[in-house]
C-alpha cells in the first residue's frame, strides 16, 4: 500500500468501514510510514475531540409532550372505513380547547365581577397566568435550561432577582423563564417541567419579612402552593400531582 | 385495533430516537426553538407515512425526515420568530460571579469545538454530526443525506481536515 492510499484510507479505517483485509494494510502501512503514522494520530484526535467536545442534545420535555399529545388525534393514511374512528379521535381534542377557553374565562370572570379577598384574587390570576402560559407560544420568553442564562435575563424586567436553583437531576429540568403581570405588576416565573407537567414558579417581592409556611389550594384540576420566603411571595403552580408538586417546592423554595 | 396497534408500533420504533433526532435538527437549523418545530413536524410526518415504513434501521429513517424537515424550515420560517433567541456569546459577557466560575477551560474548548463545527457549510456539518454524534455508518449516512457512499467518504474527511486546521489555530492563539 503507498502512502496515498493509506491517506485516502485513514477515515473509513477510523470508523471501521474497511474490510478486514483492508484494514490490516493500513495497519501494515502506518507501522512503517511515519508521515501516515502522523496523519492517523491527527483525524484520531479531531475525531474524539469532536466526539467528547460536541453538545449532544437531549429532546426537551415539552417537546416529547407536545409530540405524544399530537400523536392521539394525528391524521395518518388509514383506509376510508375507518373516518367513523377518525371523526371520534377529534374530539379529545376539542373538548380539550373547549376547556381550557372555559377555564380561563371563569378564572377571568371570577378576578373581573367578584369582590373577594386579595389571597383569592391573586390566586385566580395566578392560575389564570398559568393556563394562558400553557398555550401554544406562550410558555417562555427566555428558552434555556441553563439557571445562568435564565436568572441574569430578568435583570431589568422584574424588580428582582429571582431564585433560580438547578433541580434537573432531581428529575425537575429547567425550560426558561417568562414575565407575567400579576397582582398590578410585572412578576418573574420560571418554568420547570416534569414528565409532560409543566411546572410555573411565580415570585415578587412583598414588604413583611416574614416566613409563612407553604399553603395549598387546588382549583380546575390544578395544585398551586404559595410560600412566603426571604421577602418574596412565591407561588408554584402545576397539574402535576400535589406529593410530587411538595418535593419540588421543598426543593426550590428553602423551608423557613 | 389495528390503528392502535401502528401507534403503539411508531412510539416503540421511532420515539427513543427523539435525542438524536432532536440533536441533529439543532446542529442544522442552529437555533432550540426552530429545531423543536421542525422536529415535531418531523415526527407527525414519519406517523403520517409509517404504513409505508416496512422494516430496516427507524433511526435511520426518522433522521432523514428530520433532515429534509429541518431544510425546508430553514426556507419558510426565518423570520417569525416572538421569543429572544438565546444565544452562548450574549450571556458569556455577563459578569455574575457564579457564571464566571462555571466558564473553566473546559467550557471554552467545548465552545471553540462548536464554533468550528458551525462554522462549517451544511453539507459538511450534517455528515459530521451524523458520523460523530449520531455515530450512523457510511452505508446509513448516505440514506439520510441521498448521496453515494464515496461522497459521504470525502465530504467527511473535507469536513475532519477543516476541523482539525480550525481547531489546531484556536489552540495556538489560546497558548
Amino acid at each position: 500500500m503507498n502512502c496515498s492510499d493509506c491517506l485516502e484510507k485513514l477515515g473509513p479505517f477510523l470508523d471501521s468501514e474497511l474490510s478486514a483485509g483492508e484494514a490490516a494494510l493500513v495497519e501494515e502501512h502506518l507501522k512503517t510510514c511515519a508521515d501516515c503514522a502522523a496523519a492517523h494520530r491527527r483525524i484520531v484526535g479531531t475525531s474524539s475531540q469532536l466526539k467528547a467536545g460536541l453538545m449532544r442534545y437531549q429532546a426537551p420535555d415539552v417537546l416529547k409532550a407536545r409530540i405524544r399529545a399530537s400523536l392521539v388525534d394525528a391524521p395518518r393514511d388509514v383506509p376510508v372505513r375507518a373516518s367513523r374512528s377518525l371523526i371520534w379521535s377529534g374530539w379529545p381534542r376539542t373538548i380539550a380547547a373547549a376547556a381550557v377557553v372555559a377555564v380561563v374565562s371563569s378564572a377571568l370572570t371570577l378576578v373581573a365581577t367578584r369582590q373577594r379577598p386579595a389571597e383569592n384574587r391573586i390566586e385566580a390570576e395566578v392560575l389564570a397566568s398559568h393556563i394562558r402560559s400553557l398555550m401554544p407560544g406562550h410558555l417562555t420568553d427566555v428558552a434555556s435550561n441553563d439557571q445562568h442564562n435564565v436568572k441574569p435575563w430578568f435583570n431589568g424586567r422584574v424588580n428582582m432577582s429571582p431564585n433560580v436553583p438547578r433541580v434537573d437531576s432531581l428529575g425537575f429540568p429547567l425550560v426558561g423563564g417568562r414575565v407575567d403581570y400579576i397582582d398590578g405588576r410585572n412578576v418573574a416565573a420560571v418554568v420547570y417541567t416534569r414528565r409532560q407537567h409543566v411546572i410555573n414558579v411565580f415570585s415578587w417581592p412583598v414588604p413583611t419579612n416574614g416566613d409563612l409556611a407553604p399553603a395549598t389550594y387546588s382549583s380546575h384540576g390544578y395544585n398551586l402552593i404559595r410560600a412566603n420566603h426571604d421577602g418574596e411571595e412565591v407561588w408554584v403552580v402545576s397539574d402535576l400531582n400535589l406529593s410530587e408538586l411538595r418535593d419540588f417546592v421543598r426543593l426550590v423554595v428553602p423551608s423557613p | 385495533m389495528a390503528q392502535q396497534q401502528q401507534v403503539e408500533r411508531f412510539e416503540q420504533l421511532v420515539l427513543p430516537h427523539l435525542d438524536d433526532a432532536y440533536t441533529l435538527a439543532c446542529y442544522l437549523l442552529r437555533d432550540e426553538h426552530d429545531a423543536q418545530d421542525a422536529v415535531q413536524d418531523a415526527v407527525l410526518k414519519a406517523l403520517r407515512h409509517f404504513a409505508g415504513f416496512r422494516d430496516g434501521d427507524a433511526r435511520a429513517w426518522l433522521l432523514t425526515i428530520v433532515r429534509n424537515s429541518c431544510y425546508s424550515w430553514h426556507k419558510s420560517h426565518r423570520m417569525d420568530r416572538s421569543t429572544v433567541p438565546f444565544s452562548d456569546s450574549a450571556a458569556q459577557g455577563i459578569v455574575d460571579p457564579k457564571a464566571a466560575d462555571d466558564l473553566t477551560l473546559e467550557s471554552s474548548e467545548r465552545e471553540r469545538i462548536q464554533s468550528a463545527v458551525d462554522a462549517l457549510p451544511p453539507e459538511l456539518r450534517e455528515v459530521i454530526v451524523l458520523r460523530e454524534l449520531n455515530e450512523l455508518s457510511y452505508r446509513e449516512i448516505s440514506e439520510v443525506v441521498g448521496v453515494p457512499m464515496g461522497t459521504v467518504m470525502s465530504r467527511l474527511s473535507r469536513a475532519r481536515e477543516r476541523l482539525a486546521n480550525a481547531l489546531d489555530a484556536g489552540s495556538r492563539k489560546a497558548s
